[in-house]
């Protein structure tokens, strides 16, 4: 439930603001800081949250797998890309990825704080997918790629969900995750060479059966 | 075949850079074929999987983000102009430490505090070691009635007889240390000394030293000497040497730095009581002899042994009369004490006649102090800051090493 806060901006979800906002984020702020042209007036914030929301609450969600955590998580971004937003530097970032790299951090935050394994809402988001009569091939494979992607250690699949959801190119998503840009991609190249293998054990699992 | 055979596999391969760069181009939508067009299917499959947002709580953000951006729309924060930004709670700190540096920083370098700040040294500070002596050597003095608790001793002794003289002088010593300024001790007789010296304009040392004049006689004391050198270019000085009672030199010395601002201050103690009880043993003695010269006078039955008892008795009474003046004189040292003042009129000090020079003058003595100040404070600062620096990264890398560490846990 949220509520809207006195204060003309804040991202004031409930849940979000009746903790304390924390600055654990900052590495990844100031990694992508100083990132933006000029400023990011709320009108450019605005069309940020447009154009990036839902791939904010799909990664959120991906990695936590609990939807009132994703939305605090994205509610919690943001928040902190907005208190931060005059230190953007174009340099060194593109805002989404100041901002995916600030939802990296709240989220793993978020899942220390609360000491919470990922639920897995994704199954029955997939039942509903067939419901909506997408085709049954489409259905199957997407169900393949979930077990796959469930299946990898959280490292890889955090990569994997930053890479797709976020869309960040390599340098970007090394920033994000605090590394070298050649680390990030080994990572990147570890983490699909194992969702393919999982991939295409599930296929032949399948096909056996 | 359910699942589009996107490429890759294997451990980190020599061409792990133009695989990534191959996927770079396929997801950026650069690629065609097979390989991009699965490279972009597993993007869509993964994005697909994660169910849309939720109406009511998507509806709720974007109504309080297109709330601000009504609230807000003129506001232009810059990098350029970031210093220029309501400081957050690290930059308040920062903030409240650096005006607390700042402030301890012109505590302790602030030119007012007397003795310190970036003055050139003092002509004059008379340790308390350098008044050693000085109760021996003070006949130049000019007598005055001793005021304080010897007034009683000096007053008995010039009036009465000798014995009571002698009684009332032994009780002063108890009394004494109620005199005393600077760590007076029961039971002792120690003589005060305090040396004073001022800052004042060249033009306003003789006013000055006149201030200091009648400031000594408003206090009971007055001014044993004095010499007042003015000059047109250089340096005036005043030096005055100061008597006044020893009950009232705190006090004194206090007034006197409210004349000028006080540049030197020091104040020296030397005890005298063994001085003291000899000049009262002298008395005494003196004193018993010519009781006993009178009481063989009265037996004396010749005319020759009544000869030799006056002439006895008159250099008996000559003896008595040293014996009490210099009891008195050493009583005097105890209740009086001696101030000495000087007067530094530097021809940089003062604020009239306004010259290139001298306002250059000024200008440098203030940069000085400036950079007294700035430098302690920055040796303040400067700890301060690499506590807190080490402090940041280390939270930094703590919660860096807890997520990491969150990673691997699952």
């Amino acid at each position: 439930m949220a509520t809207i806060c006195d204060e003309p901006w804040t991202l004031n979800v409930v849940r979000v603001m009746s903790r304390p906002v924390s600055s654990s984020d900052e590495h990844a702020q100031r990694a992508i800081a100083q990132a933006w042209p000029d400023a990011l007036d709320a009108e450019a914030f605005e069309t940020l949250f447009r154009e990036c929301g839902s791939d904010v609450h799909a990664y959120a969600i991906s990695l936590l797998g609990d939807r009132a955590a994703a939305e605090d998580v994205m509610a919690l971004a943001f928040e902190r890309l907005y208190r931060s937003r005059a230190r953007l530097d174009h340099r060194r970032g593109s805002p989404r990825a100041w901002l995916f790299a600030i939802a990296r951090n709240a989220a793993l935050d978020e899942l220390r704080r609360r000491r919470r394994q990922p639920r897995h809402e994704l199954e029955d988001e997939l039942a509903a997918d067939r419901d909506r009569g997408e085709a049954l091939e489409d259905v199957e494979r997407r169900a393949t790629v979930r077990d796959a992607l469930a299946a990898l250690p959280l490292r890889e699949r955090e990569v994997v969900l930053l890479k797709f959801h976020g869309q960040l190119s390599n340098s970007e998503l090394a920033r994000a995750l605090g590394i070298s840009e050649s680390n990030a991609g080994t990572r990147l190249h570890r983490a699909l060479a194992r969702l393919r293998e999982g991939c295409l054990q599930a296929e032949r699992q399948e096909e056996i059966a | 075949m359910k699942v589009i055979p996107f490429p890759g596999g294997g451990s980190a391969s020599p061409d792990e850079a133009a695989w990534l760069a191959e996927l770079e181009a396929a997801l950026n939508g650069d690629g065609d074929g097979a390989i991009a067009g699965s490279w972009r299917q597993l993007r869509q499959d993964v994005r697909a999987l994660a169910p849309p947002m939720d109406l009511e709580f998507e509806r709720q953000l974007r109504a309080q983000i297109a709330e601000q951006a009504t609230h807000s729309a003129p506001k232009q924060p810059h990098r350029r102009s970031g210093w220029l930004r309501p400081p957050g709670r690290l930059g308040s700190a920062a903030g409240i430490a650096a005006i607390g540096a700042v402030i301890a920083a012109v505590v302790i370098a602030g030119p007012w505090r007397a003795g310190t700040g970036p003055i050139e040294a003092l002509p004059h500070q008379p340790a308390a070691s350098s008044n050693a002596g000085r109760a021996e050597s003070f006949d130049h003095l000019g007598v005055s009635a001793p005021k304080g608790p010897f007034r009683a001793a000096k007053n008995a002794t010039a009036q009465g007889s000798a014995s009571a003289s002698a009684g009332a002088a032994s009780n002063a010593p108890a009394s004494a240390p109620a005199a005393g300024g600077v760590g007076s001790a029961p039971g002792r007789v120690q003589q005060l000394a305090a040396s004073i010296t001022l800052a004042a304009t060249p033009s306003d040392v003789q006013e000055t030293a006149d201030r200091v004049s009648r400031l000594a006689v408003s206090d009971g004391g007055f001014v044993q000497g004095s010499h007042v050198q003015v000059q047109q270019a250089g340096t005036s000085e005043a030096n005055l040497m100061l008597s006044v009672p020893s009950a009232k030199l705190s006090g004194a010395l206090a007034s006197l730095g409210q004349l000028a601002p006080v540049r030197a201050e020091s104040q020296s103690l030397q005890d005298i009581t063994n001085t003291y009880d000899a000049a009262r043993q002298r008395l005494s003695d003196a004193t018993a002899e010519r009781q006993a010269l009178l009481h063989a006078l009265s037996r004396a039955t010749t005319e020759g042994q009544i000869d030799s008892l006056h002439e006895r008795i008159s250099q008996n009474r000559g003896a008595i009369a040293q014996a009490r003046s210099a009891l008195q004189t050493v009583s005097q040292h105890a209740s009086t004490a001696e101030v000495e003042v000087t007067v530094l009129g530097d021809a940089h000090t003062g604020s009239e006649g306004l010259t290139l020079h001298r306002g250059l003058h000024d200008a440098g003595r203030v940069l000085v102090v400036t950079l007294v100040i700035l430098l302690i404070a920055a040796a303040i600062l400067a700890p301060l800051a690499l506590l807190i620096f080490a402090l940041l990264t280390a939270r930094r890398a703590w919660l860096r090493y807890q997520r990491e560490r969150m990673l691997d846990a699952r």
